[in-house]
């Protein structure tokens, strides 16, 4: 290849990707991960200290790093449909470590935020929601109906949890009478769900919930 | 001392014991505990959205005027989460647009190991005063000497940073277990997170991590590890016999709660601290610590003939 020809096309390639990055819809999801995660993770200089403290990052399709930079420049398809946000263990080492005091864990959760209220499911986005309407509808967490009904929409799951319950189950550790497996409820779950529906629908669609059942 | 206790939803189900031998120390120490209130979960690692997670966790600590105490070092972290999320005016108007009862002004939160190690820290410059020699003697009265613990941090007992210890590498674990008579092993893996809150939906990935944080524990020489969280606890100990099969290796490592260690230094019984409910076996480490004990009595006896 001659030079000209090679300087042309790193030039279309360029122009290609610029064009790509501009998309009204990729400026609105980098504006949607900035309210949610911080203006500040603008500031990132792509050292990758967050990647390089990660325990799970030996997993990931994506290292965090990146998955920052994709959102800066607005590539949504891409940073929403790497795995890697659902790998993240929330252990917040990223966090502390960020010589910019960027949180790349809140980026992380706001992709996750972003994925749902799109109305995308994964099998953990489906554990995820399982997890926060069970506090909606009961205020604290029964691991018994979290493992139950995660086993319904993903019955893989199912020889897993039986086997981990196996070794719960006789020390008291899950209880299967029916009282305790419907949950327990608190006196609060008005205020609860106002901070659920009040807080959390921002950017949400109506369709979401409709599509809550889909297949996994 | 009076604190208000925020137990977290596993309190009253996989970590039974950590409830149990929680308030059976604090107990033994003076701590007064209140439970909160009504309270409800802290969203724990599963609400990604940020100002419901913020407002979960703060309506517990609206609930109460006095500091608050966890646990569980992820509620413990998520309370720390929301206070610091709160400092921002506008993050608080919006979470208390939706509260009863608004979050005003600063909160204190602790973890149960902060309590202990101040209560035993207190009781030690008593000692200072009348015998002039550190170490909290009168409430020790069942020091854990011949034993070796792997000191478990996890990962959110330390973060977000600002708070109980160095979040890259702390020591109030290991200055507490020598506190307690006993010596903490050299464990290298012992704020690699456990890989709980993807558990569930990712249990392959989970699983290569905590085979290596077991065996880490095992390699340094440990009698029992000592954890401080009810997930790591849950991965490291009702998990370990499916690592084991999983794996294909042996571990037997008894998993204790820092309250558990800590109850035991302080003379309560076993079935106080509910150290029939872990899943791993603890009778190796009360043994260990009988015929210990045993020895010392016997090398008493003699010196007195």
């Amino acid at each position: 290849m001659t030079q000209i020809a090679k300087t042309e096309n790193m030039a279309m390639a360029a122009k290609e990707i610029a064009t790509r990055t501009r998309t009204a819809e990729g400026e609105k999801f980098r504006e949607r991960v900035l309210a949610l995660a911080g203006e500040d993770v603008k500031t990132c200089i792509q050292c990758g200290t967050c990647s390089a403290s990660c325990p799970t990052a030996h997993l990931m399709d994506t290292p965090i790093r990146k998955l920052v930079k994709l959102v800066l420049e607005g590539e949504k398809e891409e940073a929403l449909s790497s795995r890697s946000i659902w790998l993240c263990t929330s252990c917040l080492l990223c966090t502390v470590r960020c010589p910019r005091n960027i949180r790349p864990m809140a980026v992380v959760a706001a992709l996750k935020t972003i994925y749902e209220e799109e109305g995308n499911r994964c099998k953990d986005s489906v554990f995820e929601g399982i997890f926060g309407r069970q506090i909606r509808d009961y205020g604290r967490i029964s691991e018994f109906l979290l493992s139950a009904e995660y086993m319904i929409r993903s019955p893989s799951s199912a020889a897993q949890i039986m086997a981990f319950g196996a070794e719960l189950v006789p020390k008291g550790k899950i209880e299967l009478a029916f009282d305790a497996a419907k949950g327990e409820r608190i006196e609060g779950t008005e205020e609860v769900r106002r901070i659920f529906e009040l807080l959390g629908d921002e950017g949400k669609s109506k369709k979401t919930e409709e599509t809550e059942e889909a297949t996994i | 001392m009076k604190l208000a206790y925020y137990p977290g939803c596993v309190a009253r189900s996989t970590g039974r014991e950590y409830e149990i031998s929680t308030r059976a120390v604090c107990d033994a120490l003076g701590v007064e505990l209140e439970e909160i209130d009504d309270w409800n979960c802290c969203g724990a690692t599963h609400v990604s959205n940020e100002v419901v997670s913020t407002a979960l966790a703060a309506r517990n600590l609206v609930r109460t005027d006095i500091p608050v105490m966890a646990s569980c070092s992820i509620c413990y972290s998520r309370l720390r989460a929301a206070m610091i999320r709160l400092e921002d005016r506008k993050v608080r108007e919006k979470v208390n647009s939706a509260f009863d009862k608004k979050y005003e002004g600063e909160k204190e939160v602790e973890h149960v190991i902060e309590t202990i190690a101040r209560a035993l820290s207190k009781s030690g410059d008593k000692d200072k005063d009348q015998e002039e020699e550190k170490g909290p003697k009168d409430l020790v009265v069942r020091p854990l000497a011949g034993l070796k613990a792997a000191p478990y941090y996890g990962c959110l007992l330390t973060r977000p940073g600002g708070g109980i210890d160095s979040p890259e590498n702390p020591s109030i674990l290991e200055n507490l277990i020598r506190t307690l008579g006993a010596e903490p092993t050299e464990f290298r893996l012992k704020m690699k997170c456990c890989c709980g809150p993807i558990f569930v939906p990712e249990e392959e990935a989970a699983a290569d991590t905590l085979i290596r944080i077991l065996l880490n524990a095992k390699e340094s020489g440990a009698d029992f590890v000592v954890a401080l969280c009810p997930l790591c606890h849950l991965m490291l100990d009702a998990n370990q016999v499916l690592l084991e099969k999983k794996f294909g290796e042996k571990i037997s490592l008894p998993i204790l709660y820092v309250t558990q260690m800590a109850g035991l230094a302080l003379g309560l019984a076993p079935e106080e601290l509910g150290l029939d409910i872990n899943l791993v076996s603890t009778k190796p480490v009360l043994e260990k610590l009988a015929a210990a004990e045993g020895e010392k009595t016997e090398e008493e006896g003699a010196e007195v003939c």
